[in-house]
């Protein structure tokens, strides 16, 4: 319990060191196409969350507020 | 909305120069290259030194005799590049134009240390006095101009006049210095190529880019070559010759006036280039006296 | 060799900090979205298990983002989901499975304000059913660090279901959730983005399946999750890998490992091919029975039935049981000048007790096999 505790506090602080060098605005030129983004398409990935949450134990993860279903 | 980019060529500060924008109609985007090209001719009238009613030539005029009052913007390039002069080790100098007398790159003749002498005791930045918005410039023959970075100023002025109207895709290039507003309007970047130094019409990379500034620095602007040697217009201020170690140096920079600035110091340190390249803190590319390449940072492709 | 005597982090920031004094000069700011978009979508799932077809769904949906004066947007989605099939009452039974046809009609809106470094989301859902309604609200903001390289983010949830199963094993029950989470996404090089993201549920009120017999499930439940997603651009191929991994837990003391990973590879044309891969295990509840009956009473009854206390906790329920699945697919995708984009994906997926990883999975349940299948169509403006 302790060790998960741990890892949740020291992952985000690494994450937010790591990457020793700064990107400057002119070098994101890659990092702005859709592919690169975290969003993703919307419908599509609507789809996904809603089939494994009516297969799976398992739901959630990278946003909240999506409302519930009786999904059988 | 996805619009076309249209294409503005124009002749400026003795160079080709282009503004290229995406707006909502041809109409829109002409009006909106006209102002740009309007900034860009602006400030070179303001401080050109062939014209006798520009700030620049007043300053000169009067050197040895008077001061002259500068307006806030002329102010503001003098204290950048007092900043330029102390962050080169005294190798960024605008008073260093006086050394074109003896240099005239239309013919190959290489000056004599006679003819050097002299105008390299008016090359002398921290002797030019500046003091509640005036300038003097202490002795007879003293010369000031902006050619060390006027084009990439007039370059970023341009882009943030377009900015402000509301322009997000395009870019201005002045003579090969080019300032990005914003990537093509589907989103993909403009691939840029890096000119060769000894190909006029060849590139040695590509670089793709969609915001900040693409500024190099050559040694064949304006060049001779005599006896396998070349000299090109970059000239050191303390012995008054030109430059040899880098071929060209292209510098990625948030503002173009900022790359262009770097890049031309890093020729001028010569072999000291590299390592205040590194300090810049900016992405580059630079090719050296023998051909080869030299590079940081550079998100791109690279082609051999 | 004449070289800089200032120290290179001073030289750097007093370069550019001279150069911005410059009268009329700027650096790029960064702005909300120029132009909006609308897509359609529509998908076909359809499920067997022990060779027979279980659950058939089809789900037309359609979004709208729309950026609104300069500082807003606003995005919009409605789905129906055509739904019909038999669902086992127990375990994967076939004889005696409920046969359904369900129609859910959803949909949402938000509306996002940016702000120079950050942006705040305010959202609403609805979702109806025959027996189902689900009513959420949510509320997410991010703030950006000066140089846009890290982004933190803030969200909060809440929503209130209510049932009423057409069986009438309960009338009118409620369910409240709860959640929020906190997430950073950083740009560690030109070519790569993480991002880390935390969430938790509190769900309160009736949870049990209605559908499934002897399903008798805590009224709270409280989930975890850790997602880690990183997207990495490869310069040599122009294409792009998407991993991500998520930990989840429960209080039903359920622990799930997903692991993902697509790579999208565009082929010139406007064509890109998108292969992915999905590895998922899970562990059972800790109320899960097996496929174990009562020697006396038979199947369905979980063993020790008679004796047991009335209110025992218990459930036969398939997606509460240990597993691994494997989802395999791909997209092809095609954009067609500057302003649609159209793709067809399908996809298969499998679970089977045997496959949980590290542990053995729950006994006596036949796998499940799932064939999906997605075209969408999208036009921006």
């Amino acid at each position: 319990m302790k060790a998960r505790i741990f890892f949740l506090l020291i992952v985000p602080a690494l994450l937010a060191q790591a990457g020793c060098a700064t990107v400057q605005p002119w070098e994101k030129g890659k990092l702005a196409k859709p592919e690169m983004t975290f969003g993703g398409d919307k419908l599509e990935t609507r789809y996904a969350d809603h089939i494994y949450t009516s297969r799976e134990a398992a739901s959630g993860g990278a946003g909240v507020g999506g409302g519930g279903c009786g999904c059988n | 909305m996805v619009d076309a980019v249209v294409r503005f060529p124009f002749d400026a500060m003795a160079s080709r120069c282009e503004v290229r924008l995406a707006a909502p109609d041809g109409h829109a985007a002409e009006e909106l290259a006209l102002a740009a090209i309007a900034e860009v001719r602006r400030i070179e009238r303001t401080y050109s030194r062939y014209r006798a009613d520009s700030i620049v030539s007043r300053i000169n005029a009067a050197a040895g005799r008077y001061s002259v009052e500068c307006d806030a913007e002329t102010a503001q390039l003098l204290d950048y590049a007092d900043h330029l002069h102390r962050a080169s080790g005294g190798l960024f100098d605008i008073t260093s134009g006086v050394l074109r007398r003896a240099w005239d790159f239309r013919q190959p003749r290489v000056p004599h240390a006679r003819e050097l002498a002299p105008l390299l005791a008016l090359v002398d930045w921290p002797a030019v006095q500046r003091e509640d918005g005036a300038v003097f410039l202490p002795r007879t023959g003293m010369e000031i101009d902006f050619g060390g970075f006027g084009k990439e100023y007039a370059a970023d002025r341009a882009c943030a006049l377009l900015q402000e109207r509301g322009v997000r895709h395009g870019y201005v290039n002045l003579g090969g210095d080019m300032r990005f507003i914003g990537p093509q309007p589907d989103g993909r970047l403009w691939s840029i190529g890096i000119q060769d130094p000894r190909k006029a019409d060849g590139t040695v990379a590509s670089i793709a880019v969609s915001q900040g500034a693409l500024t190099t620095s050559g040694d064949y602007e304006r060049f001779f070559d005599v006896d396998g040697k070349r000299y090109c217009h970059v000239l050191n201020p303390r012995t008054g010759m030109p430059v040899s170690h880098w071929r060209s140096v292209s510098v990625l920079a948030p503002l173009a006036v900022l790359g262009g600035s770097v890049s031309t110091i890093a020729m001028l340190k010569e072999d000291g280039g590299l390592s205040f390249l590194a300090a810049s803190g900016l992405a580059y590319f630079a090719i050296d006296g023998t051909g080869q390449a030299h590079h940081h940072s550079i998100s791109g492709d690279y082609a051999s | 060799m004449t070289t800089s005597r200032q120290p290179p982090q001073d030289l750097a920031a007093s370069l550019l900090a001279a150069a911005l004094l410059l009268p009329g000069v700027q650096a790029l700011a960064d702005e909300p979205p120029q132009g909006g978009s609308i897509s359609l979508r529509y998908l076909d799932y359809a499920d067997r298990q022990s060779g027979l077809d279980r659950i058939r769904a089809h789900s037309p949906s359609i979004a709208v983002t729309a950026p609104v004066a300069s500082d807003w947007s606003i995005e919009g989605t409605l789905t129906a989901d055509d739904v019909s099939g038999a669902s086992p009452r127990y375990h994967t039974a076939v004889s005696g499975a409920s046969h359904m046809q369900d129609e859910r009609k959803a949909g949402d809106i938000a509306v996002t304000r940016y702000f120079r470094r950050g942006t705040l989301t305010a959202g609403a859902a609805y979702s109806t059913e025959h027996d189902y309604v689900s009513r959420a609200l949510s509320l997410n903001g991010t703030v950006s660090s000066e140089d846009n390289n890290t982004t933190w983010a803030f969200g909060i949830a809440g929503s209130r279901d209510r049932i009423d199963p057409v069986n009438h094993v309960v009338v009118d029950e409620h369910k409240r959730t709860l959640s929020i989470l906190a997430g950073v996404t950083r740009v560690l090089t030109p070519n790569d983005i993480g991002q880390l993201t935390l969430t938790r549920t509190n769900g309160d009120g009736y949870l049990n399946d209605p559908y499934k017999l002897f399903d008798n499930r805590p009224r709270s439940r409280r989930q975890n999750t850790v997602l880690l997603r990183w997207n990495h651009f490869v310069d040599s191929t122009g294409g792009t890998s998407r991993l991500s991994y998520r930990y989840y837990s429960d209080s039903f003391r359920i622990r799930a490992h997903t692991l993902s990973g697509e790579y999208v590879q565009p082929l010139g044309g406007g064509w890109s091919i998108v292969p992915e891969l999905r590895l998922y295990t899970q562990s059972a509840a800790y109320f899960y029975y097996d496929p174990v009956y009562d020697g006396t009473l038979g199947p369905p009854f979980p063993p020790g039935f008679a004796s047991a206390e009335p209110n025992r906790l218990s459930s036969p329920d398939q997606r509460l049981s240990g597993f691994g699945a494997v989802t395999a697919g791909l997209k092809v995708q095609r954009e067609i000048g500057k302003l649609w984009t159209v793709d067809v994906k399908v996809e298969g997926y499998e679970q089977r007790g045997n496959w949980r990883l590290f542990h053995d999975g729950s006994p006596g349940l036949a796998p499940l096999h799932a064939r999906i299948f997605q075209v969408g169509l999208t036009r921006r403006w």
